[in-house]
C-alpha cells in the first residue's frame, strides 16, 4: 500500500457556519479514501464573491496571499478545499501570483508587513476535483460497503465549482463548465441512483440571494422544479453556498409561489459517508441539515 | 461540314447496375432493328471505362472499325479523360445517373427511358462530326497591360515571370497609382496583423529594372481592334504621338478613384478643416506625421466615420473598414494615449483582416455601430447607436476623418465620353431591362437631357461592332462572372483585375494581377491552338455562317455575350473566332437558323428530340423534354441521380451548351412531334447572374416570353412551355421541379398534336 | 484600481472613460475584444433584474456613458456565476470586469445606498476586522445598513431562518470567529490599499 497522500486543507468561514456538515462530512471521508487533510494554520477569509468590490483587487489577492503563505508552511505541494468560493479565491489568485513575478512582489510587500511572504508554488485543488483526478470513481465505489439502494439523487453543482476553472489546465480539467458528469458520477459511486436533472449548473443567486433573496427566488425556484420533477429524494450540490440557500429559501418559495417544496439538500461528502457505512451525525453531519435527509438518514448504519 | 467518314458504334455498358435494371437484350435490339443509323458494331460489357470492355473499344476504334463511339453507360460528366483518350468522337448516352437512379428497376417505363437516351445520343452522332478548328489567328505573344498602380505593376512583373514580353502603359506621368500615397498598408502576409510597409516603391524599382517590361507613361490606349492572339492597339502619348502594336492579350489594371468628397457634407466635410478623408490623413501621415490642419496638434480622440449612404454611394466595400481599421491602428501607434473610434453601420473585416480587426481592438480602437446623424462645426457627433439603441453625442473629438470609398476607373474620366458608347457600356444587348441599376438610370436619364451620360471615355476604346467599353456590371464594375471567372470580362483576351473589378485592398489586388495574368497567358495559348477560353476551354468547335440564306437581321452581332461577331461592310456577320466562347446564344438567336457548329446545330438537336419513341395517345403516356444547361441544371440532375432521388418516367433530357444557344425551332419541334411540356434549365439571371456566358439565360428567358404567342396559334396552353433557373446546388430542388411540371401536365392534358 | 476617473463632471459623455477602465479596472484590458454578440446577456441567469445586461454595459463603457455605467443596477445584481466568462466567444473575462466596475462605483460614491454595496462594505469589514466572515455579524451590519428601523425589520423577517440554523447547529452564538493573527492581517491589507493607492 502506497503512502497516504497528504493535502494542506483550507476549511474556510463557512466551515464554521453555514457549511459545518460540509467540513465535517468532508474531514470524515477522506481518511476512509486515503488522503489525509492538515489544516493551514489560523486561515483567513477568502474575500468571496464581493471582498474586492470595497476592499479592492489587490487586498483580495493579499487576502488570499496570507493563506497561501500559511500554507506553504505545511509542506505540501497540494492545497485542498471543499467551498466553491474558496476554491476560486484561492486557486485564482494562486495562479495569476504563479504567472506574474511581478505581482508576486507585490503582494509579498504587502504579506511583509505582517510577517509573511508567498515564495512556494503552490497547485490549490477543488476537492471535487481530486475525487475526479486523484482518488477516482472506483475507489469511493469500493469503499461504498452501504451502498445507497434506491436513494433517488438530483446532482447540482452550481456554478464556482466549475466556473471558470474547472475545463481549465490550471483547474486539473477535471469536468465541463456546463455539463459536467461528476457529481452524478459520485451518486452512482455510492450506490444511489442519478436522476434526470437538466439544470446541473444553474446559479442560486449566491451572495446576491443571501442579501436580495426576493430578487433570485425564482432561479431556486427552477432548481426545485426541476429536482421534484426528475424524482428525486434529496438535491447533492458541492457548494455551502448553494445548499445554504436552496435549503433556508424552500419555505420564501413556497410563500412566494404557492409550492410545497420540502426537499432535503445534501453534500456529496454526506452522500459518501452514508455510502462509507460511517455514523449519521458523526460522519455524515445530517443532523445539521435544517430540511431532513429522512430516507437517506435511515440508510446510515 | 468536313469529309469525316463516320464509322459508329454503339457501346451498351452493363457495368453499375445497369443490367439489373434494364432488360439488356431488349435494348440492344432497339439499337441495331429499330433505327436506320446502321452501326458498325453493337457490343456489350460489364464495363468500358476498364478491364476488357475498355480494350475492345480501343480495339476497334486502333482498327479503324469505329471513329464515332456512342457509349450508353454512365452520366457524361464522368470518365471524360478515359474515353477521350480512346481517340474517337465520343458521344455519351446517359442510363445511370438519369435513367437506373431516378426510376424504379425493371420496369417498361425505364426501359423506354434507356431506349430513348440510346436513341438520342444515336441522332446525335448521325447529325455532328468532330470539330475541326478555326485557322490560327496568333500573331503576338506579348502582354499589353493598362494601368501603372499596384495592380498593373504586379501583373507586368508576373507576366514578365512566365516570360513574357510586356508593355505596359500609365495615363499619369508617374508609377503608383493612389497606393505610393500611403505611408503603411494594411497586412497582406502572414500573420496578418501590425502595419507594413507599402510594398509600392519596390514594385516600381522592379518594373523599371526589367527588361522585358517597357513602361510607357503619359499614355493611353486609344484603339483596340482585332481579337486575342492579334490585339491592334493604338497609343496615344501627352505630346500626342500615335504608336502601333499587336497584342497577344490585355489585362486592364486601372483601378479606382476616391468619391467625390462633394458630397460628404453632410457628414460635415468643408465645415472644419480637422474633418478630413481618408486621403488626407494618409497624406498628413506621409509628410510629417498625423497633425491636425487647424493648429498642428497631435489629435488626441479622433473619429473615423465608415460612410454607407446608399443614396451616396449604392454599395459599401470592405476596403473602407479596412482603411479605417488601418487609420485608427496608426493614430495610437503614433500616439498610445490617443482614443481613436471607428463608426460605422457595416464593418466588414474581410478574410484575414479579421486579425487586423482584432488587433486594432487590442490596441483600444473602439468601434461603434450606428447610424451618423449630425456632425458639427466643432467636431461634435450625433451617433444613433444601434447596440445601445439610443442616441449617442460624442464631443471634444479632435479630428474626424471620413472613408471616402473607391469608384472603379472602368472608364477614363479625363477624356471625353464617345458618342457610340455610351448606351452601350451597359446595355449593350438585349433584354435590358434586367441589367438597369440605379447608377446607370442616371446615366440614362441624363442620356435624355443631352448631357455627356458617361463620366468618361472607353479605357480602350475597343474597335467592335457592340461598342468601345468594356461592358461593367452593378456600380460601374466591370462585368465578369464573380464567383466562377472572376478575371473574364464580356470581351475574351481582355482580363481586368483590381479595383476596376471590385473594390480591393493591396494584398487583394496584388493576387489578382496573378489570376488576371495566368488568365491572359491561357488566353494566349488558347489561341495559338485555336481553342476555347473558359467556360469551355479547349473546345475547338466554333460557329460557321451559312450566308447563303443570312437575313442580315443583326440579332447575332447584337445578342452575342461577347462582342465576338461583327458586320462587314455589306453588313453580313463576321466572326472574330478567338473572341468567342462557344456558347451557341448566336445559334439561338438566328431566326433562319443558319448557325451552327460541328458537333452542335439546330438540325441535330431537332432530330435527337425527334428520335425519342413518342408513345400513342391511347397509352397516355405523357413526355417532356427538358432543355437542360450542361454547365450547372445537367450536373445538379445527375447528383439528384446520385442522390437516388426518384424522378416521374416522362422527362426526356438533351443537354445544351447554354440556355442562349437554344433556338425557338426546338420549342416547336417538340410540341410538333408531340411533346407534352418542355422546360428550359439554366442559370440564374440579373446582376447576380450565375450563366457561365453572362446573358445566355437572360437571352433565353427573354426569347421564352415571345413563345406565347406561337403557342396561342397552334392552340396549345402557354403553360406548356416553362423556364426554370437552377444552381448546381440544386440536386434536391430539381427533383420536386420536375415531378411539380409532370402533375401540372397531366392536369393540362396530353398534346392534341400526338398521333 | 485607485487611479482618479477623469474629471468630466460637466460632460455627460466621457471619450475617455473607455481608456481609463481598459488601463483601470481589473480585466478591462479585454473589454475592447468584446463583438456586442450578446452571448454574456443572454448568459446571464439574473439578467431579468438588471437595467442593462453585461453587453449592453460594455458598450455603454466605450460610448463613455460614465454615470450611466457606475449608476447601473448590473455591476450589484451580478452573482458571480461566470457562466458569461466560460461562454464569450472572445475570451473578455465579463464577471471579473463587472466586479471591478462595481469596486469603482463604490469607491466614487455612486452606489451609497444600493442593498449589494452596502453587503459588500459589510462583509469586508468582517474580513478585515476579525480576518473572517461572521454571518450573523455580517448581516446584521448589512440589515442595519438600512437604518435602524429597517434593519429591526429585516431582522425578524430572517428570524425563522436564522433559528433554523442555530437548531442545526450552523450558527453559534457567542464571540465571533476571529483569526489569532488579527493584528498582522489588517497590516498587510493595509499595506496592500496603500500600494494600490500608489500605483494605481
Amino acid at each position: 500500500m502506497s503512502e497516504k497522500k497528504t493535502y494542506t486543507y483550507y476549511p474556510g468561514c463557512s466551515s464554521e457556519a453555514t457549511g459545518m456538515h460540509l467540513d465535517a462530512s468532508f474531514r470524515a471521508v477522506m481518511p476512509e479514501l486515503e488522503r489525509e487533510i492538515v489544516d493551514i494554520d489560523d486561515w483567513n477569509c477568502c474575500g468571496a464573491s464581493v471582498g474586492l468590490i470595497v476592499g479592492g483587487v489587490l487586498p483580495q489577492t493579499v487576502l488570499n496571499g496570507r493563506n497561501l503563505a500559511k500554507a506553504q508552511e505545511k509542506e505540501n505541494r497540494d492545497v485542498i478545499t471543499a467551498c466553491a468560493a474558496c476554491y476560486l479565491n484561492t486557486h485564482g489568485n494562486n495562479e495569476k501570483i504563479k504567472q506574474s513575478a511581478k505581482l508576486r512582489a507585490t503582494v509579498n510587500e504587502a504579506l511583509e508587513a505582517g510577517g509573511l511572504s508567498y515564495t512556494d508554488d503552490l497547485q490549490v485543488h477543488h476537492a471535487m476535483e481530486v475525487l475526479v483526478n486523484d482518488i477516482g470513481m472506483d475507489k469511493i465505489k469500493a469503499r461504498s460497503t452501504n451502498p445507497l439502494k434506491g436513494l433517488k439523487v438530483a446532482g447540482w453543482v452550481g456554478c464556482q465549482t466549475v466556473r471558470p476553472f474547472a475545463a481549465t489546465d490550471e483547474g486539473g480539467n477535471y469536468d465541463t463548465f456546463e455539463d459536467p458528469e461528476f457529481l452524478d458520477d459520485i451518486t452512482e459511486a455510492c450506490g444511489a441512483e442519478a436522476t434526470e436533472f437538466t439544470p446541473k449548473t444553474n446559479c442560486c443567486g449566491g451572495s446576491v440571494a443571501v442579501m436580495k433573496p426576493e430578487k433570485t427566488l425564482h432561479l431556486m425556484k427552477t432548481i426545485l422544479d426541476a429536482a421534484v420533477e426528475s424524482g428525486a429524494d434529496v438535491v447533492s450540490t458541492p457548494c455551502p453556498l448553494c445548499q445554504t440557500n436552496l435549503e433556508m429559501y424552500q419555505d420564501a418559495i413556497n410563500k412566494k409561489y404557492g409550492t410545497d417544496f420540502n426537499i432535503p439538500v445534501v453534500f456529496p461528502t454526506q452522500l459518501m459517508a452514508v455510502a462509507f457505512g460511517l455514523d449519521a451525525k458523526k460522519g455524515a453531519a445530517l443532523h445539521q441539515n435544517t430540511i431532513k435527509a429522512g430516507k437517506l438518514e435511515k440508510m446510515a448504519k | 461540314m468536313s469529309d469525316f467518314e463516320k464509322k459508329p458504334g454503339v457501346y451498351l455498358c452493363e457495368g453499375c447496375g445497369i443490367s439489373e435494371a434494364i432488360d439488356m437484350d431488349e435494348l440492344e435490339e432497339d439499337v441495331t432493328g429499330g433505327f436506320d443509323f446502321s452501326v458498325s458494331h453493337c457490343r456489350r460489357a460489364a464495363s468500358f471505362c476498364t478491364g476488357e470492355g475498355m480494350e475492345q473499344l480501343k480495339k476497334d476504334v486502333a482498327g479503324g472499325e469505329v471513329n464515332q463511339a456512342i457509349i450508353a453507360g454512365c452520366s457524361p460528366r464522368v470518365m471524360t479523360r478515359e474515353f477521350d483518350e480512346v481517340g474517337a468522337q465520343i458521344i455519351r448516352a446517359n442510363l445511370r445517373e438519369q435513367v437506373i437512379w431516378t426510376q424504379p428497376a425493371g420496369t417498361e417505363d425505364t426501359l423506354m427511358f434507356a431506349k430513348d437516351n440510346v436513341r438520342m445520343a444515336m441522332a446525335q452522332a448521325e447529325n455532328s462530326t468532330p470539330p475541326t478548328p478555326h485557322e490560327s489567328t496568333m500573331v503576338s505573344c506579348k502582354l499589353l497591360v493598362v494601368g501603372g498602380g499596384v495592380t498593373g505593376l504586379s501583373a507586368a512583373l508576373e507576366a514578365a515571370k512566365t516570360g513574357a514580353e510586356v508593355v505596359l502603359v500609365e495615363k499619369s506621368d508617374h508609377l503608383g497609382g493612389w497606393a505610393a500615397k500611403w505611408s503603411k498598408v494594411s497586412p497582406h502576409r502572414p500573420p496578418y496583423r501590425g502595419l507594413q510597409d507599402n510594398p509600392v516603391p519596390g514594385l516600381i524599382a522592379e518594373v523599371e529594372a526589367n527588361d522585358a517590361i517597357t513602361v510607357k507613361t503619359d499614355t493611353i490606349v486609344t484603339s483596340t481592334g482585332g481579337m486575342p492572339g492579334k490585339f491592334t492597339v493604338k497609343t496615344t502619348n501627352a505630346g500626342g504621338e500615335d504608336e502601333w502594336d499587336v497584342f497577344g492579350a490585355i489585362v486592364v489594371a486601372t483601378g479606382w478613384r476616391p468619391y467625390d468628397t462633394a458630397k460628404l457634407e453632410y457628414l460635415g466635410f468643408g465645415k472644419n478643416d480637422d474633418i478630413i478623408t481618408d486621403i488626407e490623413f494618409e497624406e498628413l501621415a506621409a509628410n510629417g506625421g498625423i497633425k491636425r490642419k487647424s493648429d498642428g496638434k497631435a489629435p488626441e480622440i479622433a473619429a473615423f466615420i465608415i460612410t454607407s449612404d446608399p443614396d451616396i454611394m449604392p454599395y459599401s466595400s470592405g476596403v473602407s473598414s479596412v482603411v479605417a481599421i488601418k487609420q485608427a491602428q496608426m493614430l495610437v501607434d503614433a500616439n498610445p494615449d490617443a482614443m481613436a473610434y471607428v463608426i460605422y453601420e457595416e464593418l466588414r473585416a474581410h478574410g484575414t483582416t479579421e486579425d487586423f480587426y482584432r488587433e486594432a481592438q487590442e490596441k483600444g480602437v473602439i468601434f461603434q455601430k450606428g447610424t451618423v446623424k449630425s456632425v458639427g462645426d466643432d467636431l461634435a457627433i450625433t451617433v444613433e447607436d444601434d447596440l445601445l439603441g439610443q442616441e449617442v453625442s460624442m464631443t471634444g473629438l479632435d479630428m474626424i476623418v471620413l472613408t471616402t470609398g473607391m469608384v472603379p476607373n472602368s472608364t477614363n474620366p479625363d477624356i471625353e465620353a464617345s458618342d457610340k458608347g455610351n448606351s452601350q457600356l451597359k446595355d449593350d444587348i438585349n433584354p435590358t431591362a434586367s441589367f438597369a441599376k440605379p447608377g446607370l438610370e442616371v446615366l440614362t436619364q441624363n442620356d435624355d437631357e443631352g448631357e455627356p451620360a458617361q463620366p468618361g471615355g472607353p479605357l480602350l476604346n475597343l474597335q467592335y461592332r457592340q461598342g468601345p467599353h468594356i461592358p461593367v456590371l452593378a456600380n460601374g464594375f466591370t462585368d465578369s462572372h464573380y464567383i466562377c471567372f472572376p478575371y473574364e470580362t464580356r470581351r475574351t483576351g481582355i482580363y481586368t483585375c483590381g479595383p476596376v473589378r471590385r473594390a480591393m485592398t493591396i494584398g487583394e489586388a496584388r493576387e489578382d494581377a496573378q489570376g488576371a495574368v495566368l488568365k491572359a497567358i491561357q488566353s494566349m495559348r488558347a489561341s495559338e491552338e485555336s481553342s476555347a477560353v473558359h467556360p469551355r476551354a479547349g473546345d475547338l468547335s466554333f460557329p460557321k455562317f451559312g450566308l447563303d440564306i443570312c437575313t442580315k437581321c443583326r440579332r447575332c452581332t447584337v445578342e452575342c455575350p461577347f462582342g465576338a461577331i461583327d458586320e462587314d461592310e455589306q453588313d453580313y456577320p463576321i466572326l472574330n473566332p478567338t473572341r468567342c466562347r462557344r456558347c451557341g446564344t448566336c445559334m439561338g438567336a438566328c431566326p433562319v437558323r443558319t448557325i451552327s457548329f460541328d458537333n452542335y446545330s439546330p438540325v441535330m438537336v431537332s432530330e435527337m428530340i425527334g428520335a425519342v419513341e413518342m408513345p400513342d395517345e391511347f397509352e397516355e403516356k405523357p413526355r417532356i423534354l427538358v432543355f437542360a444547361c450542361e454547365n450547372d441544371a445537367y450536373p445538379a440532375l445527375d447528383m439528384a441521380g446520385i442522390n437516388r432521388q426518384q424522378m416521374n418516367s416522362m422527362m426526356r433530357f438533351i443537354p445544351v451548351r447554354c440556355l442562349g444557344s437554344v433556338t425557338l425551332l426546338w420549342i416547336s419541334t417538340a410540341l410538333e412531334k408531340g411533346y407534352d411540356g418542355v422546360m428550359l434549365m439554366g442559370c440564374k439571371s440579373g446582376d447576380d447572374y450565375q450563366c457561365h456566358f453572362v446573358k445566355g439565360s437572360a437571352m433565353a428567358t427573354e426569347r421564352m416570353a415571345k413563345v406565347g404567342e406561337t403557342l396561342q396559334s397552334l392552340m396549345l396552353e402557354e403553360e406548356r412551355v416553362k423556364v426554370e433557373e437552377v444552381s448546381i446546388a440544386d440536386s434536391s430542388r430539381i427533383t420536386g421541379l420536375l415531378n411539380d411540371f409532370g402533375t401540372e401536365i397531366e392536369g393540362i392534358g396530353l398534346n392534341p398534336f400526338k398521333m | 484600481m485607485t487611479a482618479q476617473l477623469p474629471e468630466t463632471a460637466s460632460r455627460k459623455y466621457d471619450l475617455k472613460f473607455a481608456r481609463w477602465v481598459r488601463d483601470n479596472v481589473y480585466g478591462g484590458g479585454k473589454m475592447n475584444m468584446c463583438m456586442q454578440c450578446g452571448t454574456c446577456s443572454g448568459s446571464c441567469p439574473n439578467g431579468v433584474e438588471m437595467d442593462v445586461g453585461p453587453r449592453k454595459l460594455f458598450m455603454m463603457v466605450r460610448a463613455g456613458m460614465k454615470d450611466e455605467v457606475l449608476r447601473s443596477s448590473t455591476l450589484w445584481e451580478c452573482t458571480s456565476c461566470y457562466r458569461c466568462v466560460v461562454r464569450c466567444p472572445r475570451g473578455v473575462p465579463v464577471t471579473y470586469i463587472v466586479q471591478g466596475l462595481a469596486a469603482v462605483a463604490a469607491r466614487e460614491g455612486y452606489a451609497p445606498k444600493i442593498e449589494n454595496a452596502s453587503f459588500a462594505r459589510a462583509f469586508w469589514w468582517s474580513a478585515n476586522t476579525f480576518g473572517k466572515t461572521d454571518e450573523r455579524l455580517v448581516t446584521m451590519k448589512y440589515f442595519f445598513s438600512f437604518g435602524f428601523l429597517e434593519g429591526i425589520r429585516k431582522s425578524l423577517a430572517n428570524l425563522k431562518i436564522a433559528l433554523g440554523m442555530v437548531k442545526a447547529g450552523r450558527m453559534h452564538i457567542g464571540m465571533p470567529h476571529k483569526i489569532r493573527d488579527s493584528k498582522g492581517l489588517q497590516a498587510m491589507l493595509k499595506k496592500a490599499q496603500e500600494i494600490e493607492a500608489r500605483e494605481g
